[in-house]
């Protein structure tokens, strides 16, 4: 079987093989990896956990722990070995190891690196300045908008967007950045996105994100600390928010609730002094209340991709020509029914009620306000856009 | 010897007359029922036989055979005692076999000798038309409403052998205590507090008898509002109210004396009805299902996705063609189902659906939405959000319009659309809407635009049309359709899974 994938072009080193099948033994976090793979190299690593080699000191009393020497001589076998190599040459996926020259330069110094990283596309990519992006899996459709935005003039101006793959605000970042790379010029340095995703490379989820999961690996990276075939177990996710917060300089949260996986990424932002910017929203929009909260205890409140360029020191305001809206100007009785429902979605019913309309014509006047693109219908909600375009 | 009284027997919503004949013949002492009866049925030689003793009438020591024609159709039910019983005194000679030439008989038998109330004593008596109805007291009034012929009744069955003999005159006069009119719960429009949206929709609902779906978290008040739909429209007509009472009569266990029914019916079946019990069917009797009882009234579904999908589809066809076929291995009958559908639901798994506030994921809203198939939310002229009203709203002493302000708008716009091509709107064909229903070019211009940017589909282009032109007779524009009343048709049409597509959100 050797013989046959060493004419494989990308084939893997013996030492990115077991360090890789470390990854898939049951009861191996990343603590216990990379204190294996700090005290031996992987081959040696991979013949201490087959009970074929003697343990160094620290390793030795790291395996002290009731049955795990057992387990994992029961799993280390060299099956294992072959499905994990079969599985990333398969896929296409690239190994890094901590210590490698690719490996990134960000997790490096970090407080808890991942010894080994499984990737797709270039890791080059985290050369340029990056910016994480994160929030809620069930925003509104601002948020959508806002995050989409964002990630596209941050993309722009030659920023790497860090994003997380999920559905909701991530997926939506990530969208905005790939659309930068489509309608630029070529010779315009252009941020390419990165995720970081939880599962194995190999296991796309969510699955309506198949797409997003190629184009990011053709045009930036995928990112994954798990082995090949990981699923998407709800412990991964935690340890994915602490690589997307590491790799970031900066951490942009979108729409947040006041619990949850973004909450969880801005607190590993901030044990790494990472700065955390946050969108403000309605008080009344649920969805921006982990965002508010942020604000209240001293997030720095930002409102575009501007703000964020400006606390990564990249302020290009006076460079850059004047961002235009191409929506008609409203009347000033529209401006004000628009001001009115700004903030969080809406139905047919509220607006009736708080415009004092008759029904007919506040049929009219929502049915005026989404043919000019100030509102949008979202499954029976309505929601203002208030998100001023780019002209591209 | 022999005697042939008339009677009747219910198969689905309809009578059909039967020949009760009756044969007491030389031999050994014995009763036998032929011509098809079902158990019920059968057993009505041991009712008839203990009322005729406790009524100190002779029962025969013959060979005694009664024959139910047409023997080829299958009978049921004890509605064919008393013919039964006054069959037997005839062939013993006791009653002048001519003077049964006049007469039906329609009631049950006590063993006291008591006339009984039957199911279904509209059709019965419907079947019978050509000649003169003996039923129970308890069914007179519904009875003598439903048929132009006279209808007699009586307490036991010897006072009708005395009446049928000439000994004493049938009763004039019902007793008032007999003739109870239900009292109806009222429930008002002006409860609704708010939902501005919500109570006009119910008024183009009621007006042009559009299908009605609402949206909405629980505690939206939606089953309120289904609810009050019911008493905005008009009362039935005399056609329309002896159709809804022979669907009612045939299954109903109290019986109304009140005459017929006036009021639209209001029927909401839990979510666990069986397919049987919507559209009917079941026994050899085929019972009208929950579409026909609700026929010319409204079928409420309450949490529409709970239902058997298998359930829901089987409205779609009833849906359009507004009757039901049932066909069995013995029997094939068509029952009405001209109703009105309202049906609710939530937005998605947790119930709250505003965006933000939803805690289900987008693939559990995709799979919660896919249990209503494409074909039947199509159906619905009218899918309208439901939010919970606010507080101001709820506590606001300032009641909103009541049913019988509402109702009288809406007597007007049906009067109106009646007049035009003697429908509701909701059923105008396209050669009817085009002519009914013309479009100003603003109108057209903006439905051009909906149908090229793919809000809507060639069926609910018309549909969109009819909702608009009811809107339009509401607001008294009989002629021209213009945008103001297409904007409002098109929002009361909202497309719930639209904030899934990603199309919809490409910035």
């Amino acid at each position: 079987m050797h013989s046959q994938n060493s004419t494989i072009k990308n084939s893997l080193s013996k030492d990115q093989i077991a360090a890789a099948a470390l990854c898939a033994l049951p009861k191996i976090g990343p603590k216990r990896l990379m204190t294996l793979l700090k005290h031996h190299d992987p081959q040696t690593a991979w013949a201490v956990v087959q009970g074929r080699a003697k343990p160094n000191e620290v390793v030795s009393a790291m395996l002290r722990v009731e049955g795990l020497v057992t387990l994992l001589r029961h799993r280390a076998t060299q099956d294992l070995q072959d499905q994990i190599e079969q599985r990333c040459i398969r896929a296409g996926i690239n190994i890094t190891i901590f210590g490698d020259e690719n490996y990134p330069r960000a997790l490096f110094a970090d407080l808890a690196p991942p010894a080994v990283l499984f990737y797709f596309g270039d890791l080059s990519a985290l050369n340029s300045r990056r910016v994480g992006i994160v929030g809620t899996r069930s925003a509104t459709a601002s948020g959508r908008y806002l995050a989409s935005n964002i990630a596209h003039d941050l993309a722009t101006n030659d920023v790497c967007v860090v994003s997380g793959l999920a559905r909701g605000i991530d997926a939506w970042a990530h969208r905005g950045a790939l659309r930068a790379l489509e309608s630029q010029p070529a010779e315009q340095f252009i941020g390419r996105p990165v995720a970081v995703v939880a599962s194995g490379l190999d296991v796309v989820y969510p699955r309506e994100n198949a797409q997003l999961w190629q184009d990011i690996a053709k045009q930036g990276a995928m990112i994954s600390e798990s082995a090949p075939g990981s699923p998407p177990e709800a412990f991964r996710f935690p340890l994915r928010n602490r690589i997307l917060a590491a790799l970031s300089e900066v951490l942009v949260v979108v729409e947040s609730r006041d619990t949850g996986g973004s909450m969880i990424t801005v607190d590993e932002a901030q044990k790494r002094d990472v700065t955390v910017l946050a969108v403000p929203g309605s008080p009344r929009n649920v969805a921006s209340n982990g965002t508010n909260q942020l604000i209240q205890q001293g997030c720095l409140p930002i409102i575009g991709a501007q703000d964020v360029l400006v606390a990564l020191g990249l302020d290009n305001r006076r460079a850059q020509e004047n961002i235009y809206d191409p929506r008609v100007r409203l009347s000033t009785s529209d401006q004000s029914l628009v001001s009115m429902m700004a903030g969080s979605p809406f139905t047919f019913d509220d607006f009736v009620i708080r415009s004092c309309l008759a029904t007919i014509d506040a049929a009219v006047a929502l049915g005026r306000l989404e043919a000019l693109g100030w509102i949008v219908e979202n499954s029976g909600w309505w929601e203002v856009i208030e998100v001023r375009q780019p002209l591209h | 010897m022999f005697a042939s009284v008339k009677s009747a027997t219910l198969l689905g919503v309809r009578g059909s007359q039967v020949d009760v004949e009756v044969h007491a013949g030389i031999g050994l002492p014995g009763f036998t029922v032929v011509g098809q009866p079902d158990e019920v049925c059968r057993e009505s030689r041991d009712r008839v036989r203990a009322a005729l003793l406790s009524s100190d009438l002779p029962w025969p020591t013959r060979r005694i055979t009664v024959n139910l024609a047409p023997s080829g159709d299958r009978k049921s039910g004890a509605c064919l005692d008393l013919a039964i019983a006054i069959g037997l005194l005839a062939a013993q000679g006791l009653l002048p076999v001519e003077i049964l030439a006049q007469y039906a008989f329609i009631a049950e038998l006590g063993l006291d000798g008591s006339l009984r109330p039957v199911r279904g004593a509209t059709p019965l008596v419907l079947a019978t038309i050509d000649r003169q109805t003996v039923v129970a007291l308890e069914n007179f009034g519904e009875a003598s409403a439903a048929t132009v012929t006279q209808v007699f009744s009586a307490k036991t069955l010897f006072e009708v052998v005395e009446c049928l003999s000439g000994r004493t005159e049938w009763r004039k006069e019902i007793s008032k205590k007999t003739l109870i009119n239900k009292s109806k719960v009222v429930t008002d429009l002006a409860d609704v507090q708010g939902q501005p949206v919500a109570r006009q929709a119910l008024e183009i609902s009621a007006a042009g008898s559009h299908h009605l779906l609402l949206v909405g978290p629980p505690g939206a008040g939606k089953t309120m509002l289904a609810e009050r739909l019911v008493g905005l429209l008009p009362s039935l007509t005399d056609e329309q109210a002896i159709s809804a009472t022979m669907i009612h009569s045939s299954v109903q266990t109290e019986f109304l004396n009140s005459g017929l029914i006036r009021d639209a019916p209001y029927r909401a079946p839990h979510h666990s009805s069986s397919m049987v019990a919507m559209v009917g069917g079941g026994t050899s009797l085929m019972r009208p299902g929950e579409i026909s009882l609700a026929s010319q009234g409204v079928l409420f579904l309450d949490e529409l996705g709970e239902f058997a999908p298998s359930v829901l589809d089987a409205l779609r066809q009833p849906l359009e063609q507004r009757v039901v076929h049932l066909a069995r291995a013995r029997t094939s009958v068509v029952m009405p189902a001209e109703f009105l559908l309202v049906a609710a639901t939530n937005p998605c798994p947790c119930g709250e659906g505003t965006p933000g506030s939803c805690t289900c994921d987008d693939a559990a809203r995709a799979r919660y939405l896919r249990r209503f198939s494409g074909p039947l939310l199509d159906r619905f002229d009218l899918r309208v959000a439901v939010s919970r009203p606010n507080t101001t709203d709820l506590i606001s002493p300032i009641a909103g319009e009541s049913t019988s302000v509402v109702a009288a708008r809406v007597a007007k716009a049906r009067s109106l659309a009646f007049s035009r091509f003697g429908c509701t709107n909701s059923t105008l064909t396209r050669q009817q809407l085009d002519s009914a229903a013309p479009l100003t070019k603003k109108a057209e211009e903006l439905l051009r635009k909906e149908l090229e940017a793919g809000h809507l589909t060639g069926r609910g282009y018309h549909r969109v049309r009819r909702v608009a032109r009811t809107i339009a007779d509401l607001t008294g524009a009989p002629q021209m359709i213009d945008e103001t009343h297409l904007h409002l048709a098109l929002l009361l049409r909202v497309d719930f899974a639209s904030g899934l597509r990603t199309r919809a959100m490409q910035v």
